[in-house]
Order: C-alpha cells, then structure tokens, then sequence
C-alpha cells in the first residue's frame, strides 16, 4: 500500500468525516486562489477577510476646444479621486477587520449601462494579518498596506527583501487636438512625423507617470514595482483619452535585503504541456 | 470489442422516469444509480475519473483511490428572487452530490465543477455539480464526504498542508432602494412587489443631473452595503463547514428602473461563490519553495495573451486619425 504519512492527522480525521469542535477565531474569506494561499501562509501571514470598496461617481462635463491639446482636468480629477475612494473605503474595512495589509487587490471601472455619466470603481482584495502579530507590516500611517500583488508575488517581494507600503497611481486624462484641413492635407502622401500628437501623447503618458512617481515619493517607498501603463477610454469622444500609471510601491524591510543569501532560480523546461 | 448492435436504447425508460421521480421526492437516488456507484466502491466495474494521468500519479502515491464521477442536477425556478434562487438551486444540487457521494462509500469528491447549460427557460436555469468520488485506502467510508472543488493535484498539496477542502458556500444578497412598491413579499425581479418603502433616491437623481465632479455617496454606500451583506452571508454559509472560503466567484448587477412621478429606483444585487476550507489557525506548510525559471514560451510575461507588453502590432489597434 502507499504511503499515506505526509497527510496530517486533523485532515485525514476530518476526510473520515469526523467534524472540528467548531472554531473559536471564526471563519476567514478571501479570493485566493490555492497556491495563493499557500504562498502567503508559507510567508507567514493569515487570510481575514475579503475587503470591498467601492465608489459610484457621476463625473462632471468639460469642454475641450476642436484644436487644443490640453489636460481634461475635471476628468483627470474625477478619475484620480473615485478610485481613490474606492481605494480608502477597502482600507477602512481592512482596518476594521483588524488587517496587516491587502494583497491581490483588483481595480476595476464599469461603465454603467443606464447614464454614461455614471462610472462605477470597484477595488477588492484579501485582507491578511501577520500570524505572530508581528508589528512592520504595516503601511504609512499606521494603516493596513495595499498591494496589487498576487500572493505567489508577495511571498517572493518579501524574500527579495522588500514589503508592500501602498499602491500609487497617477491619473491623466487629456484631450488630443484635431488636426485642421491644412495640415491634413500637407501630409498626404508624405512620411512625417504629426508632431501635435507625438508632444500630446507624451506629454499625456508623462503627466500620469510623474503623478504616480510623486505620491511613491511621499510615501516614503524605496520604489515601485509592477507599474504599469493603462491606455482607456471611458464612453468619451475619440480624441479624449485617459493614461493612468499604476503600480505598488516597496520598501526594505526591516534589517535590509541580504542579495547574497537569495538563491538562483533553477532553469527548468516542463515537458509535459 | 463491442457487438455491431447498440445496447438496448430505450429499453425501460418509463420505468427509469419513475425512479428519478420517485428518488427526488424522497431525496435519495434510483436502484440503477445506487447501484453502479455501490458496485464501483466495491470494485466491480470500471472506475471512472476526471483526473489527468499525473493527477492519477500523485493521488496513488498518496493512496487516495478514484471512484466514480458523480454528480448533482437541479433545475430550479427563481420566480420570486434570481438572487436568493441561486443559492437556493446550488444548495439543492450540493445535497444530491454528497448523496450520490456517499453511495460511493467516498472520503471526498474531487474536482468538483459548477455547471449550467446555457439554456434559460423563463425564469429558471439548471444547476449542476459534477466531480470525482475518491476513498482514501486507509480510511472507512466518511456519512458526510467533503465536497472539493479544487483538481486532484491541489487537493492533495493542500492536505498535506493541513488544509481541507471541504465544501461549497454560497452568498447572495439584493436590496432595492427608492422602490415604491407595496406588500410584504419581497422580491428582487421588480414583479410589482416591493420589499417596502425604502429610502427616496431624490439625491442620487439630483447629482447625476449636476455638471460637477461627484461622489454619488448615497448609491454607493447602498451598493457598498449589498456586497458587504453578501460576504457577511458567505461568512455564515460557510462557518457550519469549515473556517475559511477561498472565493472564485463574484457576481453583481446594479440595475436602475424608471418610476412614475418618483425618483427612479436602484436594484442591487451581489452573488459570492467560493470553497470553503479546514484548517488549524497558522498550520505551517513545510515543503520548501524552490524558486524556477520555466524555459516554455507560453509563461514568458512577453506573451501574456490578455496583456500583451507589445501592443503596437496588435490586431485591435486603430490606424485612423480619429481612432486615438
């Protein structure tokens, strides 16, 4: 017969359908996947509780001008601030439950079918606590970290010797001028550079990273890590565009990073797929 | 080899509807069922299994033997409420699993998939389960085998981890706001029957008329509220299982309806679906983790298929002038 030692006991009492006593610290939710929670477990942390925030926001009107490139700042705020709500509503449930942090936070806009004025930002994550209370997890403030990490990331972040301090954002939400008759008509049939887009799309893209970079600053991180770069359009006109930078910012724990002690991943080729 | 004929199609289908009809007042299962599942936990017959062959390997080496595929169907109406009606529908088909579970003389079913065809038919829809009933070699029978939804491979990591999955729990929950309905019987399909007077949404119509940036807090705290209920109800579904849920299933619909000389009302409603697991509080997991590159092309973030790095040859990209 096989071996069926490495299953622990508890598990195999409860398989021959014997039940607990019932559970005296209550019962935890979170949207982990398995490995996640394995991963986060073996990072020494414990699940709490699914943490929700969200924010339904009617975003105001803006006038953007047929030839001007110019930032929508209504809508550059609107944006900014309903995920930011969104964002603080979560960590206040986070923080009520008593949480360390929020790993593999998700953030989602919808548009909602019945006013295209009205967009609805969702941020959920899992709530995780440090299972020997150990106290510099914590994010600025004294408040519970959020980061958009998986928990397979989380584990590895904290054995490159970094923790999660917040996620920072960066909205920017800029109008790209139309190109007059004239000029239309110049480069037709020519290879040239448009050279009013190129300074709008930059200028959009760098006025989203600068914002992001700026609030990692002020948050004391070290650096970002997964920033990304997120092109969208939310029901606006064709030539309204929203860059919006994203990203979670890190810092050394506590001791520092020992690089010399991190070990080399092994190369490996699955054949079985 | 099979002959040239089919087997008997047909043959006694009346008296096969009449022991389904017969089974599901009762709530337990036909002869027929009873009876190939009993005969497959005695080893007559051939074992039937959803496990891939490494998934196969990895239960023998642990000693967990496959049973049979067994399964759970209802179809359910959800005339009075959609949300309710699936937690309702899901639980019904979950007993008629763990029935046929338990005439396999399983431990636990593995692999447990949640199914419904695509057909909806009026207000109503089919909920089924489907998985694989396994014993483990060394253990008796259990009367109350646990309901895994994870596969073979990850139900196995996650014993030797101490943890069990053992079942599935479901949250649901809808709330109207501003309905100016009547009757005591609520219900969320907007059928004329409102659950009571609740609170005006005058606010909420008066700021989406506004030019201004804003909040709609009043909206927001309602929806905030439903799903919040949701995973309190998920908490509470699960507590009489196990101690924790992993959940991978979210689902919520905020929908607006125009009233008659009234603000419009909003109907909220929020589903949550997840395994629920048993665990000691802080039980280590001793495996080491070995960190690996792996050399497929497919697990390269370069190729990520719903979010590519490079974007510029992608086949939705616009090439118009207006298409910014």
């Amino acid at each position: 017969m096989a071996e069926t030692g490495d299953i622990p006991q508890h598990a195999l009492a409860r398989l021959a359908g014997l039940r607990n006593e019932g559970h005296p610290d209550g019962v935890f939710t979170s949207d982990f996947s398995v490995n996640e929670f394995l991963l986060v477990r073996k990072a020494g942390f414990e699940p709490v509780g699914l943490c929700v925030g969200s924010c339904i926001y009617h975003v105001g009107f803006q006038f953007a001008g047929w030839s001007s490139s110019v930032e929508l700042d209504v809508l550059s705020t609107a944006m900014y601030e309903a995920r930011a709500l969104a964002m603080e509503r979560m960590r206040a449930e986070a923080q009520s439950m008593g949480a360390d942090g929020i790993v593999g936070v998700r953030l989602t806009v919808k548009r909602l079918e019945w006013d295209s004025k009205v967009l609805e930002f969702v941020a959920i994550g899992t709530g995780i606590v440090h299972a020997k209370g150990h106290p510099g997890f914590k994010g600025p403030k004294g408040q519970p970290f959020t980061s958009a990490l998986s928990g397979q990331d989380f584990w590895t972040l904290l054995q490159a010797g970094y923790r999660p301090l917040e996620m920072v954002m960066g909205s920017c939400v800029y109008h790209v001028a139309r190109r007059g008759p004239f000029a239309a008509l110049s480069s037709i049939g020519q290879n040239i550079e448009l050279t009013n887009f190129s300074i709008a799309l930059y200028e959009a893209r760098e006025i989203a990273m600068e914002r992001m970079q700026l609030e990692a600053t002020n948050a004391g991180a070290e650096g970002v890590i997964g920033s990304d770069l997120h092109e969208g359009s939310h029901g606006w006109s064709t030539h309204v565009i929203e860059f919006f930078a994203i990203g979670t910012a890190v810092v050394p724990l506590e001791g520092g990073s020992h690089a010399e002690s991190i070990p080399d991943p092994q190369l490996v080729l699955s054949v079985n797929s | 080899m099979p002959g040239p004929h089919a087997p008997d199609i047909g043959r006694d289908h009346e008296a096969r509807h009449e022991a389904w009809e017969v089974a599901l007042q009762r709530g337990g299962l036909p002869d027929f069922v009873s009876g190939r599942l009993s005969d497959a936990a005695a080893g007559k017959g051939a074992w039937v299994a959803t496990m891939t062959p490494a998934e196969l390997l990895i239960v023998r080496s642990h000693g967990i033997r496959p049973i049979a595929t067994v399964s759970g169907t209802c179809w359910f109406s959800y005339g009075r409420s959609w949300t309710e009606g699936h937690a309702e529908g899901w639980h019904e088909a979950l007993d008629r699993l763990r029935r046929e579970a338990v005439a396999a003389g399983a431990n636990a079913v593995v692999d447990v998939r949640m199914r419904t065809l695509r057909h909806r038919i009026g207000t109503s829809m089919d909920f089924t389960l489907i998985g694989t009933a396994v014993r483990l070699d060394r253990l008796e029978p259990s009367a109350e085998p646990v309901i895994a939804t994870v596969p073979a491979l990850e139900f196995v990591r996650l014993l030797e981890a101490d943890i069990v999955p053992v079942g599935i729990a479901v949250g649901a929950r809808y709330e109207w706001i501003g309905y100016r309905g009547f009757g005591v019987s609520g219900g969320d399909r907007g059928s004329g029957w409102g659950s009571n007077w609740s609170s005006s949404t005058r606010q909420t119509q008066w700021q989406m008329r506004s030019w201004s940036n804003q909040p709609l807090i009043e909206l927001t705290d309602f929806w905030e509220k439903i799903r919040r209920e949701a995973h309190a109800d998920l908490r509470r579904a699960a507590a009489a299982q196990g101690n924790g849920v992993l959940a991978h299933t979210q689902f919520g619909q905020l929908i607006k309806r125009e009233q008659d000389k009234a603000p419009p009302a909003f109907l909220g409603r929020h589903i949550v679906i997840g395994t629920v697991i048993d665990t000691r509080k802080a039980a280590p997991f001793l495996p080491g983790i070995q960190p690996v590159i792996d050399m497929r092309d497919a697990l390269s973030p370069l190729r990520e298929p719903d979010r590519p790095r490079h974007s510029a040859y992608h086949s939705d990209v616009q090439d118009e002038e207006g298409g910014i």
